[in-house]
């Protein structure tokens, strides 16, 4: 049954399988790790060098370099060395389990020479598919242009196509002439001349007759009552026509808000300038805000995509391979061991590398995991030193996720802004930078802020918007005389409806100096507008409004004949009947 | 074209081996192993092991290989069905938590629908096969193997080197 002469070689091979992957393990483990590392973070992860010795139990890597998901020439982190103490039994259970990192010579924001970048599919991949979320999330916010007018305002072409009272008002007149014909149908029907008729030949043989003639006088007593029903008839009728007439009225009410939308149309079509200094608040500094809330946005969201709560199994893409990659599944347990678990790192970190004398930080992070159901424990980072103080928690171990993150870093080099639509830079030069995001479930709350008490100013060569223009000029002189910066931003609500908020000390500053500059010619413009609009709106709008108001003459004067014809036939017969009555009374 | 030359290869020298029927099948359905499931996989090392031990046909392994790598391909969206019937089922979710928190067993990529499903699939497929290779591999020795064995080709084929490294793996009978 067993080829016994086969053993021989079977262990032979087996040692040479041994001996290539102690040759190779280092090799395909940085490979791995690279690959594996560029999936997770959604950028070029580069390593140098790895080196694993199983002996010892530790994993050391020289020269990580992490490129940035978000600009193309710059690195997410540098770092000159980590060294893992890892725990070999999980091995086997194929769980990584490092009980202490040292990552020395960490340094952030570093350039690159290349676009570390990797084109990301939202379909196939998590970073994919979560920077287009955090994209589409940053889409979310309406921020509004900020536009110096370069020479006179320019009343654009008013098509009466989008004005809305034109329509209004050929709807409102078809309305008017169907309840025209309806309300003619109506007093035809109530056949009140049936009744006056009928009453007006009683009243005949009454003043002939007698007070002993009995059948007169029920005839004149039938004649009165449907003389009543008759005026019931007007009556309803009536009720019905009061309704129609106010539906119409409201209708020329309608009219004129509609005039009014389309003042606000038209009043969009000037392209004017925001003159109000929150708007312009968020036209300067938006951009920038927003682009630091998607970055932190996305992190959480990366976090946890890869860190999710609970203990129910969960499929992830299966290894990627010739075959169909499948799905491969996890099945955690509590108080077994993470997938993935980093007990405790300690980090040596500088922040700002291209300062001539860079000042060196620690960090420590604890509890990093995969699965943070199993593990227990929130994961926790804290950074502190005399001018920088930053903390982190992801939090999923329970089934609502909370993530805080907060940093305050004085007198690092802030980064020049560029201020939309203005044609200026913004220095800031050192200065103090916050942010705080706390995302608990989908409710965000962010707050980002800067400071600067030496702000520099630069006019942008780049050729902006308004560049060389008067109200660029006078901007410029107003803006290059502010040495202080303060900006807040701010985001509130929920991840499908978030609200964002921008303050700044330039806000008031800018907007008196458009007001100054642009108020008169705005209103001359708006002036014109308006009366373009009334031109084009008032002949649909005047043949509207007098035909509802003729119909509500006719069909009050017509009901109020009837009513008062009506009325004098009733009361001509019971005055001939309380005659005849008398006479018969001693 | 190289690939089908060697599958023919295979073919011919398995049907002609000194091995009987069932050492033959045996070689055939143990292979299909190995060309079924994804071949990196922890289970396979041992299926290798087994076929250089017991003494089963190593050309009947090679040509279960080459014959089921196609196969496998072609299979792949059904294991991957069964293998995520397998893994989602409630009833079998202690098992398969057991199993991913218990040493070595994760490192056969049991958790991965297409492993799992190409292997349970396999391994059901196995006796199968291996009833299936023996009754077709009796007949063609019973009917044209000899006038093959005859014929030029296949002695140019036996007579050349590497025929004699594979006579080291040959069954014993």
């Amino acid at each position: 049954m067993f080829r016994w002469r086969a053993i021989g070689p079977l262990l032979l091979f087996t040692l040479l399988g041994a001996g290539l992957w102690l040759l190779l393990a280092d090799r395909i483990a940085r490979r791995s790790a690279e690959k594996i590392g560029t999936a997770i973070v959604g950028a070029k992860v580069e390593i140098e060098d790895l080196h694993i010795s199983l002996a010892n139990g530790d994993v050391t890597i020289r020269g990580l370099t992490v490129a940035s998901p978000h600009e193309a020439l710059k690195n997410l982190l540098q770092a000159d060395e980590l060294v893992a103490d890892l725990d070999v039994l999980p091995l086997l259970e194929k769980k990584v389990v490092i009980d202490r990192l040292a990552a020395n010579g960490v340094r952030f924001g570093t350039p690159r020479a290349t676009d570390g970048r990797v084109p990301m599919d939202p379909s196939a991949s998590v970073s994919g598919r979560v920077m287009s979320e955090a994209r589409d999330w940053a889409q979310r916010f309406q921020v509004p242009a900020l536009q110096l007018a370069t020479g006179k305002i320019d009343v654009a072409t008013l098509d009466p196509r989008r004005l809305s009272a034109i329509p209004a008002a050929r709807a409102l007149n078809a309305r008017a002439d169907s309840s025209r014909r309806a309300w003619q149908t109506g007093l035809d029907s109530l056949r009140s001349s049936v009744a006056l008729d009928s009453a007006a030949a009683t009243l005949a043989r009454l003043r002939t007759a007698r007070a002993t003639d009995l059948a007169a006088l029920n005839d004149a007593r039938r004649a009165i009552d449907q003389l009543k029903q008759a005026r019931n008839r007007v009556t309803t009728f009536e009720r019905n026509v009061t309704g129609g007439l106010a539906d119409l009225r409201a209708g020329v009410a309608g009219l004129d808000s509609a005039k009014q939308r389309d003042y606000a149309f038209a009043r969009g079509l000037l392209k004017l300038p925001t003159l109000d200094a929150p708007e312009i608040g968020l036209a300067l500094f938006a951009p920038s805000a927003v682009a630091q809330f998607q970055r932190a946005l996305y992190w959480t969201q990366l976090a946890r995509a890869h860190m999710p709560p609970g203990l129910l199994p969960r499929a992830d893409a299966g290894p990627p391979r010739r075959r169909r990659s499948g799905s491969t599944v996890r099945f955690p347990r509590e108080h077994a061991l993470p997938g993935v678990l980093l007990r405790t790192a300690e980090l040596s970190f500088q922040l700002d590398p291209t300062a001539p004398q860079p000042k060196r930080y620690t960090g420590r992070l604890t509890g990093l995991t995969s699965d943070p159901a199993v593990y227990g424990r929130p994961t926790l980072f804290e950074a502190s030193a005399p001018a920088v103080s930053a903390g982190a928690m992801l939090d999923h171990v329970h089934a609502t996720a909370r993530d805080t993150a907060g940093a305050t870093v004085q007198g690092v080099r802030l980064p020049v802004l560029q201020l939309p639509s203005l044609p200026m830079k913004l220095d800031p030069g050192q200065g103090i930078a916050q942010l705080g995001f706390a995302l608990r479930g989908d409710t965000i709350r962010a707050r980002w802020s800067i400071r600067s008490t030496h702000v520099q100013w630069s006019r942008d060569s780049a050729g902006s918007t308004g560049q060389g223009s008067t109200g660029a000029d006078l901007l410029w002189r107003t803006l290059s005389g502010i040495s202080d910066l303060q900006v807040d931003a701010g985001v509130t609500g929920t991840l499908t409806s978030p609200r964002l908020s921008v303050r700044s000390n330039l806000d008031e500053a800018i907007a008196a100096r458009l007001r100054t500059m642009l108020g008169a010619e705005a209103t001359a413009a708006e002036r014109r507008l308006r009366a373009e609009v009334d031109r084009q709106v008032d002949p649909a709008i005047a043949p509207v409004r007098a035909r509802v108001t003729g119909l509500q003459t006719d069909v009050t004067k017509s009901l109020a004949e009837q009513r008062g014809r009506l009325d004098q036939a009733q009361k001509d017969l019971e005055a001939r009947l309380r005659e005849l009555t008398r006479i018969r009374l001693p | 074209m190289l690939s089908i030359v060697k599958l023919l290869q295979s073919l011919v020298k398995a049907l002609h081996s000194e091995g009987t029927p069932g050492q033959l099948a045996a070689g055939i359905a143990l292979g299909s192993i190995l060309g079924l499931t994804p071949l990196v996989s922890l289970h396979n090392a041992m299926v290798f092991g087994l076929i250089v031990i017991l003494n089963v046909s190593f050309p009947g392994a090679v040509l279960g290989w080459a014959l089921f790598i196609p196969i496998g391909f072609l299979l792949d969206p059904v294991f991957d069905s069964i293998g995520h019937t397998l893994l989602f089922t409630p009833a079998l979710t202690p098992f398969w938590t057991s199993l991913y928190n218990a040493p070595v067993f994760p490192l056969t990529n049991f958790n991965n629908t297409v492993t799992l499903g190409s292997l349970v699939f396999s391994v059901v497929f196995f006796l199968p096969l291996f009833f299936a290779a023996r009754g077709a591999v009796t007949r063609y020795r019973a009917t044209i193997g000899e006038r093959v064995r005859q014929s030029k080709w296949y002695r140019a084929l036996t007579a050349s080197k590497l025929y004699n490294v594979y006579r080291l793996f040959r069954p014993e009978t």
